[in-house]
């Protein structure tokens, strides 16, 4: 793991759980698997919150066990795994727009607890939607039921592995570990539960404050033990297939961005047709014939079979080879090039940051670069039409930043350099790593900038917790308009000022940290894609 | 070596490959030597592109912002123990005070981790009251309470001390917040009939700044 991601992992560690989880699982992530006691000897933590560390990030799947020889237990964390908490926001988001909010809660509390049972998660989810529903209405467990059986049928949740169950035959102590397993088919099985009940609303405190002090009511519900159904399945979100959607979303704009919008929407439905089909990680889509594509059109679509076929022609055609004809049985066979659509968006992300960065001259090289494969600088002057000077000075501060390499090509066996050619190239996989690590690396200053601002004005942001506080409550018992007046009085002017301006920057710099994730998804991606050709 | 020497023998200033074939022609000035570090903001030539707006990146920056604030309030937020105040006071047995003995605040299922990850959880023994009488230690009914003299003899006097220290010891061990959460005034906690700011120790008075007051603190 590179420091770049190290750097990232301890800052979101320490957001989302404070700071001996991030001292656990840094530790973990630095020196790779290792025991319980030489965790607790090297970071110098007590036994004890290690064990707690160690708990809550297994519960988040961010570190996995493994029994050894001799009943040693050994820790390894994921760091990719800690990396994904940047796009939580964007699975939540994306859930919504599928399943509405029910689906997003559902999500929700998956990503925020890790992993739970189906029961667990209903009954959490209908009780949340019952708060926000008017008076009276409540939310049904049937209709939550439902969304989770959806999601679970279009793989978004998966179950998590189980324990086994042991015959009663096993010999000698129980494992120091249980070794977890899952069985590829019940994935996605949901099982019968016949969950009945409607969300409870959380009674409002003005009514227990008459009741019973909260103490002895927390003690009861934990000692409300009906026996759960699905006891022992717990369930998590299934992050790889949120990020085929995210691929695939990424595609379809991208050819309606090229195209228009009728061929995205072949696009789109071409993918939706091997979503279950495809391996997430296939490098193209399976063959689809055009008759299966006209019929699995959207049924408000109404183009004709000879306008469908000349766009396949079309998109085949296309020099980004987005979609391959394949075959002629059926009408025609069409793939999607799902590595060389990865490919396409990752240069054209690399095009893009080279513009914002250097200018448009500079783009004009690096594309040029790009298309010729190899070019030395002569060429590079003549093709790109620039004059010399300012040609030989981009393609340095390109260089420099190793958007571009320089190819060695000698013409005698002994490397003379002066009769050796030196040829400008653009290595797509290395610069796209260069430029991920960098990625990282914004995304930790970004954090790093969002913590420094809000701590700088901790004392003015508690204060103007404290005064909508006291106006929260002061509104409830109805109080005059002029007492809450003086209230807000409190806070003055130029406060308001400092405070409207904090929030500005910590909404740009959390913009900011969303938009550099979504490169990161890109690049990652495809370097991902290549990695396994 | 003989052709070392500062670089300042034959040849100097030559490079080992051939300078035109990198775009340096002869005789064009070579740019300045560095003599520092780059500026750590260099310039910026090109102004960034404005964040994408609309109601889609709003809701996923506010879900964001909520998401954050969410997670420190789950019971996987592991807080720091506060370190040990320098006296212990009598309010420090009222004010919050985090899990028992460094038990985790949620029930995770235990058969799916290792089991040397399970927490014993020391359940706090009825307090029962013993004393030493004629040698032997005797529990304390509330019917009977024994004689002052026997109380006060040197064996008993130890014990209580010992238990005394003992609870405060476990008091402060508990991890607290670093501040009780100042409006929290509902009763709650430890079945006190008072609200939250009658144990308020007067530690944090006058820790605010007083820009923007005319009269004086008396």
């Amino acid at each position: 793991m590179t420091q770049a991601e190290i750097k990232l992992c301890s800052l979101l560690l320490q957001e989302h759980f404070g700071e001996i989880v991030e001292k656990i699982g840094v530790h973990l992530i630095r020196t790779g698997s290792q025991p319980l006691r030489v965790i607790a000897h090297d970071t110098g933590t007590s036994l004890d919150q290690v064990k707690k560390a160690l708990c809550v990030l297994i519960q988040h799947n961010l570190v996995t066990y493994q029994v050894h020889k001799r009943g040693v237990v050994e820790y390894e964390a994921q760091c990719s795994r800690v990396l994904r908490m940047l796009r939580y926001p964007r699975y939540i988001y994306t859930s919504k727009t599928l399943y509405s909010d029910t689906g997003e809660l559902i999500v929700e509390e998956l990503l925020l607890n890790g992993k739970m049972t189906m029961s667990a998660v209903v009954k959490k989810v209908a009780d949340r939607l019952t708060e926000t529903m008017e008076d009276g209405k409540t939310m049904d467990y049937a209709e939550v039921s439902n969304t989770f059986v959806r999601l679970a049928d279009t793989h978004f949740v998966q179950r998590c592995p189980l324990v086994p169950a042991t015959e009663n035959s096993d010999p000698g102590p129980p494992p120091p570990a249980p070794t977890l397993v899952i069985n590829e088919k019940d994935m996605y099985l949901v099982p019968k539960l016949s969950l009945i009940g409607k969300g409870k609303r959380r009674r409002s405190s003005e009514e227990d404050a008459a009741g019973e002090p909260k103490a002895k009511r927390l003690k009861h519900t934990t000692e409300n033990k009906e026996p759960i159904p699905d006891d022992g399945i717990y369930w998590q979100a299934n992050l790889d297939r949120f990020h085929q959607h995210f691929r695939d979303q990424t595609i379809v704009s991208a050819v309606a961005n090229r195209m228009d919008q009728t061929s995205s929407e072949i696009v789109r439905t071409m993918l939706r047709m091997s979503e279950i089909t495809t391996p997430s990680c296939a490098p193209f889509t399976q063959p689809l014939s055009s008759n299966e594509i006209f019929r699995s059109l959207p049924v408000g679509y109404n183009i004709s079979k000879q306008v469908l076929d000349q766009y396949l022609t079309l998109l085949a055609d296309d020099p980004l080879e987005f979609v391959g004809k394949s075959g002629d049985s059926g009408g025609g066979m069409y793939v999607i090039n799902l590595h060389k659509a990865l490919a396409s968006l990752a240069t054209a992300t690399l095009e893009s940051v080279v513009q914002e960065r250097f200018g448009s001259r500079c783009a004009r090289i690096f594309r040029l670069v790009l298309q010729k494969k190899h070019l030395e600088q002569k060429q590079v002057e003549d093709f790109a039409m620039i004059p010399a000077k300012e040609a030989k000075d981009m393609l340095y501060k390109m260089l420099s930043e190793n958007f571009i390499s320089l190819q060695e090509i000698p013409k005698t066996p002994d490397h003379a350099p002066s009769r050796t050619f030196y040829l400008y190239t653009v290595n797509i996989l290395s610069a796209a790593r260069m430029l991920l690590h960098r990625c990282y690396k914004s995304i930790a200053n970004l954090i790093e900038r969002r913590q420094f601002e809000t701590k700088e004005n901790k004392r003015l942001l508690e204060k103007s917790q404290r005064v909508e506080a006291i106006i929260a409550s002061m509104q409830a018992t109805g109080a005059e308009e002029e007492q809450l007046q003086e209230i807000e009085e409190m806070i003055t002017a130029p406060e308001r000022q400092q405070l409207e301006t904090l929030k500005r920057n910590v909404n740009k710099l959390d913009a900011s940290e969303i938009q550099v994730d979504e490169t990161i998804f890109l690049l990652e991606s495809y370097i991902e894609s290549t990695m396994k050709r | 070596m003989a052709s070392r020497g500062g670089g300042r023998g034959r040849g100097r200033g030559q490079l080992t490959f051939n300078v035109e074939a990198v775009g340096i022609g002869k005789g064009d000035a070579l740019p300045p030597p560095t003599l520092q570090p780059s500026p750590l903001f260099p310039p910026l030539e090109f102004y960034p592109v404005p964040l994408p707006s609309g109601e889609e990146g709003e809701y996923v920056l506010a879900l964001k912002q909520e998401l954050r604030g969410a997670m420190r309030q789950l019971p996987y937020f592991i807080r720091p123990a506060v370190p040990k105040r320098d006296v212990e006071r009598y309010s420090d047995k009222y004010q919050m005070s985090g899990p028992v003995d460094n038990a985790i605040d949620w029930n995770p299922d235990w058969r799916r981790l290792p089991r040397e990850l399970k927490i014993r959880v020391r359940k706090l023994q009825k307090e029962r009251e013993y004393i030493w009488k004629n040698g032997r230690r005797e529990e304390v009914t509330k019917d009977c309470l024994p004689p002052l003299a026997l109380l006060l003899s040197p064996h008993n006097l130890r014990e209580s001390q010992l238990l005394f220290h003992q609870e405060y010891s476990l008091q402060s061990k508990l991890q607290q917040e670093g501040k009780a959460q100042a409006w929290n005034d509902v009763m709650e906690r430890k079945e006190t009939d008072y609200i939250m700011s009658y144990f308020d120790n007067g530690e944090d008075f006058g820790g605010d700044s007083d820009d923007n007051m005319d009269e004086a603190i008396y």
